[in-house]
């Protein structure tokens, strides 16, 4: 004869409340985890753009440094200010350069320096 | 009675969550099937966006790696008229000086326009071009300025609505284009204006999106625009509500490939010289116009050209005139330049040699009932003396001598007549007539440079054939195309048209030349200190309606050091107004002027007197060196 559902332990009815509870953990611990990774992925995504944004910026302010630069490497612009700070610099004349023509090296035979084992080279044999 | 009661209850409520479910399946299927395909595109555009990324245009780079010509982004700005509603006079005050823009005519363009769409529905314009190429400097004034923007009607509302309305107001009404634009930019202003050219813009169509883009309307950044352009680059993607970018919904992203760089055969230093030197000469003389220009022999490559008046290419402006590269696109008789190639033909077939003698009639020559003049009555000359004192008499005895068929052969052999095949737009071939269309007195007359046109370029060049050893170079303006990176894509290499005369030919031909920069010749003013000068001078008479008239195109084209010729020097003045015309007066100073600052800028060896340091050191292997001569002076 089955017994009485009222005299079943507690400690028998406490098994399927822990499994119950370990599913609905396992659920939220899923649903908090996947929320997690969308935040994260959307958090991701606007450092991305925040970069991507200061990438265009440096290469902006990069390609106006640039044109600056050449600016002040023109010939007209450093011609004027050279005139204009009197600095009394010009091109030397051809007499003032002293050439010096490139010199000659000399080609000769190598000096051996090391002694081989078998120096077939001296007595004229052939390896 | 109260079961029924019940039951009656139960079936009413089953009848109302039926209709209920059955009016929610309907419109399930009204949506997801019968007006599918309507809401997903519905749906597509309120989400999806696509962004075209504009490539950079490639810089122009001079051969020692300066910017000539270089982009810089910049923005749009837009504006909706929706978002301003009643404020366009506010908005206007508040942004037309940033923009340069008048007031009035601003706050007229931010009132909204209404205009009927395909479908006939009724659409207000949310997209008003204010203003194109602002720097982004200017774009955050005009953002800070918008922002700290208040109006009188926004101190008593209360509603979020209108709160909302003017948030909106501040920080979305003007906006810029999502696609950037770029502004050509060059650096050096006028320097080269001629070889670079300039930019314009043209719109264009791209998936049913219209914008505006960058193309080459002159020189080089016409020639080159298609390596100079890159190619477009898109990202398909979704926005949220407030048209934040989603990336992760990204679904294409291609990056735009920037253009390549090119890398011209023009040297700043020198085109600086040039330009300096011609403008000096357009300042003293008034001619029209001058042209010059600095060609490597050896290679062909043009290290500098530049024609005045000219122009700024960062605002090239309506006049045409002083766009127009003269060097090749303008041709007339080049005058007795020109007997460098008759001479140089005679000799290399064996016709005539350098002490040959001719009589040059005392300055009168009558053939084919025509009569020739030389500008002094020479009598007896050799063939070294009909160059270096420019006899015409003397250069049409020996065309006559040579022959037509050979005449015409050498002219064609040196270049004229055709294009010479450099890389910019507008390049003319000139005229030479073929043997069969010259009447008698054209092989008295085309030796002495009258009778057919050629441009200034086909000059240098052919003179720099005779400094090359006899070999016509075609001329070089691009040297490599490189990416951004600095990577060599393509690499020009200079390339041999034909030998035109011999080596030996060439070397009777320079040794003739050097007498032209003489007190003998006619072009003392060329003569320079340090290096000996091969040349001719060029006084060509201009031709009106079909006559000769009393002003002159004066020339001179030169090269040096004579023997191992570095550069040769063109220059040209079309009618200066000084006292002088001849080419050797007014052309020769001013060649004399860029050769001297060139050969100091290039550092080229003198060939004469210049004491030079130690001779023929020899280096031994232990490093002890044996001057053989402490000092010699070159001859």
């Amino acid at each position: 004869m089955a017994r009485n559902r009222k005299n079943q332990s507690a400690a028998i009815r406490f098994g399927p409340a822990l499994k119950a509870f370990l599913l609905c953990a396992a659920i939220v611990i899923c649903c908090v985890g996947y929320i997690w990774q969308k935040q994260q992925i959307s958090e991701l995504s606007q450092q991305n753009l925040k970069r991507e944004a200061r990438l265009v910026e440096l290469r902006e302010q990069n390609d106006k440094l640039k044109k600056q630069l050449a600016m002040l490497l023109s010939p007209a612009y450093l011609d004027r200010r050279v005139k204009e700070l009197k600095l009394g610099l010009m091109q030397p004349q051809p007499t003032q350069i002293w050439r010096l023509p490139e010199p000659v090296v000399e080609q000769s035979a190598p000096e051996r320096t090391q002694q081989y084992a078998a120096d077939h080279s001296r007595d004229g044999a052939t390896p | 009675m109260v079961k029924r009661l019940q039951y009656r209850r139960l079936l009413m409520l089953a009848l109302l969550l039926g209709v209920a479910f059955a009016g929610l399946g309907y419109r399930l299927v009204d949506l997801q099937i019968l007006r599918h395909a309507d809401l997903q595109s519905q749906a597509r555009e309120n989400t999806r966006r696509t962004f075209q990324f504009e490539p950079r245009r490639g810089d122009i780079l001079d051969a020692k790696g300066n910017l000539l010509a270089t982009s810089i982004f910049v923005k749009t700005v837009c504006a909706d008229p929706i978002l301003i509603g009643n404020h366009q006079a506010e908005v206007a005050h508040a942004i037309a000086p940033l923009l340069q823009l008048k007031e009035a005519e601003l706050a007229q363009r931010l009132m909204p326009r209404t205009r009927q769409d395909d479908k006939g529905e009724i659409r207000t314009n949310r997209y008003v071009v204010l203003k194109r190429k602002v720097s982004a400097e200017t774009w955050q004034k005009i953002q800070e300025t918008m922002a700290q923007l208040s109006f009188a009607a926004e101190e008593n509302i209360t509603s979020k609505k209108e709160k909302a309305f003017y948030n909106d107001l501040r920080a979305k009404a003007i906006y810029p284009d999502s696609t950037d634009d770029q502004l050509r930019t060059y650096p050096n202003l006028s320097l080269a204006a001629h070889v670079l050219g300039f930019v314009g813009m043209t719109e264009r169509t791209n998936r049913g999106a219209r914008f505006l883009e960058t193309v080459g309307v002159d020189g080089i950044e016409r020639t080159l625009n298609s390596k100079l352009s890159g190619v477009r680059g898109w990202r398909q993607t979704e926005v949220d509500r407030q048209r934040r970018e989603l990336v992760y919904l990204r679904e294409q992203n291609i990056e735009p490939h920037d253009g390549l760089n090119a890398v011209l055969t023009i040297d700043s230093g020198l085109q600086h010289i040039l330009e300096s030197a011609l403008a000096d000469a357009m300042q003293k003389e008034s001619p029209n116009s001058i042209s010059g220009m600095i060609v490597r022999p050896r290679t062909g490559e043009i290290l500098a050209m530049a024609v005045f008046p000219n122009f700024d290419p960062n605002s090239p402006g309506d006049n045409a005139d002083a766009r127009r590269n003269r060097i090749i696109s303008d041709m007339n008789e080049p005058g007795s330049t020109f007997k460098i190639v008759v001479v140089s033909g005679a000799l290399n077939d064996q016709i005539v040699k350098l002490t040959d003698q001719f009589d040059c009639e005392h300055g009168r020559f009558h053939y084919a009932g025509r009569s020739l003049h030389d500008h002094a009555a020479y009598g007896v000359l050799s063939t070294e003396g009909i160059i270096s004192k420019s006899s015409n008499i003397g250069a049409a005895k020996i065309g006559i001598k040579m022959g037509e068929p050979r005449l015409y052969q050498y002219i064609r052999d040196f270049g004229f007549g055709a294009k010479t095949g450099i890389p910019l737009p507008g390049e003319i071939g000139g005229w030479v007539h073929p043997v069969k269309e010259w009447s008698k007195v054209s092989i008295a007359q085309l030796p002495m440079g009258q009778g057919l046109t050629a441009t200034s370029l086909q000059m240098a060049m052919a003179m720099s054939a005779i400094a090359n050893k006899g070999m016509l170079m075609q001329p070089m303006l691009v040297d490599r195309l490189q990416d951004q990176d600095g990577n060599v894509v393509v690499k020009y290499a200079p390339v041999q048209a034909r030998k035109v005369v011999s080596e030996d030919v060439s070397r009777q031909m320079i040794e003739a030349l050097k007498t032209v920069a003489t007190t003998d010749g006619t072009a003392p003013k060329a003569a320079m200190e340090h290096y000996t000068v091969a040349g001719k001078t060029g006084t060509a008479q201009k031709v009106e309606k079909g006559h000769y008239i009393n002003r002159f195109y004066a020339s001179f084209v030169g090269f040096f050091p004579a023997d191992n010729a570095e550069i040769c020097i063109y220059v040209s003045l079309d009618d200066p107004k000084s006292n002088f015309h001849q080419g050797g007066q007014v052309a020769a100073p001013v060649f004399k002027q860029i050769a001297e600052k060139a050969a100091n800028y290039l550092n080229i060896r003198p060939d004469r007197g210049v004491e030079t340091g130690l001779q023929d050191v020899l280096v031994t292997n232990g490093g002890e060196k044996t001057p053989k001569a402490v000092v010699s002076r070159v001859p």
